[in-house]
């Protein structure tokens, strides 16, 4: 399993990681912000882990995010 | 009528030197859906309840910008934003989007059309006043066309849901940008930052080449800055725009330093007063030019005022200001009685003479310089650093306000 961190408060609800990685990522519309599936908040920052199939298409949702505030941890 | 002074707030500091500045109104965004959701401080929704307290307070009007493109996933929060401001008495939202717009015409809480719009004739007003009192126009009108729609509202007695005349509102100073009023692709073309959710990395601001393809021979610029324009500042004809009937004069830079703030905001109320006076004079607008440019700003132009085909490119990377700010340290402790401030000086050293900057939540913008400067009871000339000095100072300041030395930036171009 890969570690994914993200720094939740600065997402602008941009909807590019949920577009690009379903299947880790969905929009909260209560918020307006993007959720890691099964992350868990540790000091405002929410840790969710990925399978390995999954590190490409995350990793390119980390680079597309606008504010950088998702990192894919390596391996 | 003197015309309202509508400044940008992008922070605690910002919003104290805004009121301490003699503004009418402020605009703020909130959590992330506006404008400057990547570069300004956003209030949070709790917070929204502080602003307006401190707004009323001070008997000043405050604005909510809500104007980002909305996405359905937006809804929610876009509904719980205008709610919060309507029930913690904020004085309007600013909208872009219709759906924004829809709701809060639904639950009555008065709306602004934002510059986003790019409303341009007096059509597109009439459409807008339906919802609107007040009708951000679009940056790229000359001030006859903006006085040809201040005119026709008049005559044509054209009112928003307030039953009031609607109000014009434009920019009068600030960043201008290099699309129709900040509808810019580029940002997410080239790093999928979108300028309509308020991420914008300025790629504008870059220096650019232009290289033909077959022979790639490259072409000639006077500046390497081909999309960056200069900063819009209408001061000199200020006169001008306020007798085209414009009643709201709005600044841009909720990414801005209190600083700034407190600069530009205290310039402007000076020459509104003088306009209204009728003593605004060339002398006058100098002076105040120079102060004007003590602060962030890519060189001036008119914008488009005066009917010029293209803003002027600012030709350099980033801030052109005379002075510059320098961090110092923080405010240990301030003496009411004595007026003594207690500054722990960190990362640059302070001497007596030195002009400083004071910046903080409650304080907003306190300027001074170092008449005196004490440590262990013993009069110095400069404190060193680190260290704990005291030094006089007749406003007051408070813990952990930051404090900055100014100094002239070195040698800035004119062109």
């Amino acid at each position: 399993m890969i570690k994914v961190i993200h720094h939740r408060k600065k997402c602008i609800g941009c909807n590019s990681c949920v577009a690009i990685a379903p299947q880790n990522w969905v929009m909260d519309a209560e918020e307006g912000k993007s959720r890691l599936i099964a992350a868990r908040e540790k000091g405002g920052l929410f840790v969710g882990e990925i399978f390995e199939c999954d590190r490409e298409a995350n990793e390119q949702a980390a680079r597309a995010c606008p504010m950088k505030i998702i990192k894919v941890n390596q391996a | 009528m003197k015309p309202e002074i509508m400044a940008p707030v992008g922070s605690f500091e910002s919003l104290a030197a805004a009121i301490n500045a003699g503004c009418d109104s402020v605009f703020f965004g909130v959590e992330q859906l506006n404008m400057r959701s990547r570069s300004a401080h956003n209030f949070t929704l709790e917070e929204i309840f502080e602003v307006s307290e401190y707004c009323k307070k001070a008997k000043v009007r405050s604005y909510i910008t809500l104007n980002v493109l909305l996405y359905e996933h937006d809804m929610t929060l876009m509904r719980k934003i205008v709610d919060v401001a309507k029930a913690a008495g904020i004085t309007a939202v600013i909208c872009q989007d219709i759906a924004a717009i829809q709701y809060a015409r639904q639950v009555e809480m008065p709306v602004h059309a934002s510059t986003q719009l790019s409303i341009s004739n007096y059509e597109s007003v009439k459409f807008y006043a339906q919802f609107c009192d007040t009708i951000v126009l679009a940056r790229e009108l000359d001030l006859q066309m903006i006085g040809n729609i201040c005119k026709r509202i008049e005559e044509e007695g054209l009112r928003g849901p307030s039953g009031e005349l609607v109000k014009i509102e434009v920019f009068v100073h600030g960043a201008l940008c290099i699309a129709q009023s900040g509808r810019c692709h580029m940002s997410i073309l080239t790093t999928n930052t979108s300028a309509q959710r308020g991420a914008c990395l300025q790629e504008c601001r870059k220096k650019y080449r232009i290289i033909e393809e077959e022979t790639g021979n490259e072409m000639v610029l006077d500046n390497q800055y081909v999309l960056s324009p200069k900063d819009l500042c209408a001061l000199p004809f200020l006169d001008q725009v306020i007798s085209a009937g414009v009643s709201v004069l709005k600044f841009e830079g909720r990414a801005r330093s209190a600083q700034y703030v407190d600069t530009v905001i205290r310039v402007y109320r000076e020459a509104v007063e003088s306009i209204e006076l009728g003593t605004f004079s060339n002398e006058k607008i100098e002076i105040w030019m120079e102060r004007l440019r003590t602060v962030y700003n890519r060189g001036f132009c008119e914008g488009y005022f005066m009917g010029k085909t293209l803003p002027e490119w600012s030709g350099a990377s980033g801030n052109r200001s005379t002075d510059e700010r320098v961090y110092v340290g923080q405010v240990k402790h301030y003496f009411d009685k004595a007026q003594v401030a207690e500054l722990d000086i960190r990362a640059q050293e302070l001497k007596k003479g030195d002009h400083f900057v004071v910046m903080g939540k409650t304080t907003g913008v306190v300027y001074g310089s170092v008449s005196e400067m004490m440590r262990d009871e013993k009069s110095i000339e400069s404190s060193g650093k680190p260290s704990t000095v005291t030094i006089p100072l007749k406003e007051k300041v408070r813990y952990n306000d930051h404090i900055y030395l100014l100094k002239k930036r070195g040698a800035v171009q004119d062109d």
